[in-house]
């Protein structure tokens, strides 16, 4: 096009004035990497501030550092169940105390909620009827396998359809309790899931862990 | 926010309260606001450890909550609230220096726990005095209290805001999480609570007549079922107001430096008349009389009122505009400019980071044009009488780093390159905003440095802890200085060097921590204070 003054000559499209190189100097080179990960530091830094107030902020910080490891706010990693369990593990174990958050302060849905096969429904009577269901679920299904043992497998059909109609039951009492986000920590009856023999069912699951929760009643002497 | 700001969150979150609200507290605060069974999903942590984690954070106000429709209760993180954890030990100081040890103790508790009721604190604190106090003697419940009170007047802690309690017990469905009010009036209140007791020692185990062991003891005072008085009403320490006084301290001693320690006494009586009547934010303080200044500067100083008037026309003359007047009845009314005052104490920051990074001449080429403005190049050389090449290089080497920038103004409206002024300015907001991001940066990379130090070390560290612990006990046991003599020589010379090393390093890099702090919260407030402008 027109302008063109001199084919294959260079020429700036702006005045190269104004950026501050004259005309025909050699230009910088072109940079071709990115710039070094730790540059030379032709100044060094100016000395830290020291005075009796800094001494003191620096206790402060470390001391708070350590205080705040033995809080209970510090939530320690879970730890990975080893294989040999140590006897002096039980005994080496830092005391820390409790903390129990205000709940009036917070949503409901933080209080932690056991998980319990039969759930605490909402209302008084919802909770009769699934006792009795309950109940009644056990007792049926233990009064089935005994006729079926009698009768054969022509029955089974009745028996997986009670099942299931239990199932269903068991499972709205669930989704209801998700909705709703009942409040109260259901107390583990133990009575409802009693199979009509003498022991109680948290006493003796598979001999681990025995005791291992109850340790601040392991002081007293054992005779 | 930034990644700077949320790798330095993560690494605060881990330090204080451990890898598990580290990592619910950092997807908060990348995420925004979740309700909780997302989280639980996004993070792969059961329910209930996201229960407990957000218990904490809530607890120490780092996470908040709101009620969405259909009874979806969302969490949100508080990422700057997060970065106040660097700061906590200039707070603590702070109260030190304004009410001795208690109230030092006082604003500990508060911090440390986030949350706590008054009866809670006053015992804590009376018991962690009287530890330090000499045996026999006590600490009365009552001081505690009155050190309370006295930083509940001068607004340096406050109410939390806390459930309203209504009236009639409705049967009605609960809502799914409770609404927290708080009225401004109510927030200094101090319950009148009668607080009788004194600090209770803790004793060491032989001196116990049962001989139960701690972890018993400790059971059994949280079981006891007295009613506590002010129950629901939490105090947590109030920083704004802290930040106020960092701030009052800073102008404070900016004028001090530029001119006496007679202005700066002046001044600071000026900010202590205000504190009560401008609010935190405003852009300059309430007009003062100069008759008013005279009345209420401190009694040590004796200077007529016609030095103090001199003193006053000089400071409003100063082209740094700390102090103007704003009109003539009183003796003259002269306010102080507090958004001016920050810029000032933000440009000055900056042009001494430009002077340590890039040389004396950098940093005259960077005041001049601060002063003029916009120039261009050519007026840049003549102007700061350097060399074309020297400044055209310095110039370039500021430009790359982002403190300096370039403003085109074009002849036509083409913009063509070669028809086009380029002038080099001082953005100081934007400047400000970089060099806040590299301080977080920085204090990110000092944290992890220290940590890997200690972690190099750990193994020395916790022998030299267990030698400690063997010395003291058999100090206690009483014996001899040979056996002691002994059990130091367990810890060999280079291995007591390495120590040495090691504590040297880990306090320069928290004193570092420190101190970089002081500069991020100069540009915060002054990038604050612009913002509110505008």
């Amino acid at each position: 096009m027109a302008g063109n003054k001199g084919r294959g000559r260079a020429a700036y499209t702006f005045n190269i004035e104004a950026v501050g190189f004259s005309r025909g100097e050699k230009l910088p080179d072109v940079v071709l990497k990115p710039p070094p990960m730790f540059p030379d530091t032709h100044y060094k830094p100016v000395p830290l501030k020291a005075g009796e107030g800094e001494d003191y902020m620096l206790a402060l910080k470390q001391e708070l550092r350590e205080t705040m490891k033995r809080m209970p706010y510090y939530i320690e990693r879970p730890e990975e169940k080893q294989d040999i369990e140590r006897y002096s593990k039980r005994y080496m174990k830092a005391y820390k105390e409790e903390w129990i958050p205000d709940w009036r302060r917070l949503p409901r849905e933080m209080m932690p909620r056991k998980k319990c096969k039969k759930a605490g429904p909402k209302s008084e009577k919802a909770k009769d009827t699934s006792k009795g269901v309950s109940l009644t679920n056990t007792a049926d299904v233990l009064k089935k396998i005994e006729e079926l043992e009698k009768r054969g497998d022509g029955e089974k059909s009745d028996e997986e359809n009670e099942e299931k109609e239990g199932g269903k039951e068991k499972s709205k009492e669930g989704d209801e309790e998700d909705d709703d986000d009942a409040v109260e920590q259901e107390e583990y009856d133990e009575e409802e899931q009693e199979e009509e023999n003498d022991y109680i069912n948290s006493y003796f699951e598979d001999g681990d862990d025995f005791g291992a929760e109850s340790d601040d009643n392991m002081d007293e002497a054992t005779y | 926010m930034t990644q700077a700001e949320i790798k330095l969150c993560s690494l605060l979150l881990q330090e204080h309260f451990g890898e598990i609200v580290e990592k619910i507290g950092v997807h908060l605060i990348r995420t925004g606001s979740q309700p909780l069974r997302v989280i639980a999903h996004d993070t792969g942590t059961s329910l209930d450890q996201v229960k407990k984690a957000l218990c904490v954070l809530i607890q120490h106000n780092l996470v908040i909550y709101q009620v969405h429709k259909r009874g979806v209760v969302e969490y949100e993180a508080q990422c700057s609230r997060v970065l106040r954890m660097l700061r906590y030990p200039r707070y603590i100081y702070t109260a030190k220096t304004l009410y001795s040890d208690t109230g030092e103790l006082i604003v500990e508790e508060l911090l440390l726990n986030g949350k706590m009721t008054m009866s809670a604190v006053v015992k804590k604190v009376a018991d962690r005095l009287t530890e330090t106090m000499e045996d026999g003697k006590t600490m009365d419940y009552a001081e505690v209290s009155n050190t309370f009170m006295r930083l509940a007047d001068t607004h340096f802690v406050q109410r939390c805001p806390w459930v309203p309690a209504t009236e009639n017990s409705d049967p009605g469905p609960l809502p799914p999480a409770p609404i927290l009010v708080i009225s401004e009036k109510d927030m200094y209140l101090v319950p009148k609570l009668s607080l009788i007791g004194k600090g209770k020692r803790r004793r060491s185990s032989d001196e116990d007549a049962t001989g139960e062991p701690k972890a018993k003891r400790t059971k059994h005072s949280t079981d006891n079922k007295e009613p506590i008085p002010d129950d629901g009403i939490y105090w947590q320490a109030n920083l704004d107001r802290f930040h106020q006084h960092f701030r009052d301290q800073a102008i404070v001693s900016a004028v001090a430096n530029r001119m006496d320690q007679t202005s700066s006494e002046i001044v600071r009586t000026m900010l202590r008349m205000s504190e009560i009547t401008t609010p935190s934010a405003a852009p300059f303080t309430q007009p003062l009389s100069s008759n008013e200044i005279f009345r209420s500067l401190p009694v040590g100083y004796n200077i007529s009122k016609q030095v103090l008037d001199q003193y006053l026309t000089l400071l409003a003359d100063d082209p740094l505009e700390f102090v103007g007047k704003s009109g003539d009845s009183g003796g003259g009314m002269y306010v102080i400019n507090l958004h001016k005052a920050l810029g000032s104490l933000a440009t000055a920051t900056l042009e001494s980071v430009v002077q340590e990074r890039f040389g004396s001449r950098c940093a005259r080429i960077f005041r001049l044009v601060l002063q003029k403005k916009h120039l261009e190049q050519k007026q840049v050389e003549d102007l700061a009488m350097i060399p074309a090449k020297e400044a055209k290089d310095m110039l370039y080497k500021m430009l790359s780093g982002n403190f300096i920038s370039l403003q085109e103004i074009p002849k036509t409206p083409d913009h063509a390159p070669s028809r086009t002024f380029y002038l080099y300015t001082v953005n100081i907001l934007s400047a400000a905003r970089m060099l806040l991001h590299r301080c977080y940066k920085s204090i990110a990379n000092l944290i992890e440095r220290r940590q890997f130090e200690t972690k190099e070390n750990k193994r020395l560290l916790e022998k030299s802890q267990r030698v400690e612990a063997i010395i003291a006990s058999m100090q206690a046991t009483g014996a001899e200085e040979a056996q002691l003599q002994e059990i130091e020589e367990m810890i060999t010379a280079p291995e007591r060097q390495q120590l040495e090393t090691l504590k040297r390093n880990v306090n320069k890099l928290d004193a570092s921590e420190i101190q970089v702090d002081e500069t991020i919260f100069l540009l915060e407030s002054y990038i604050e204070s612009t913002m509110k402008r505008q």
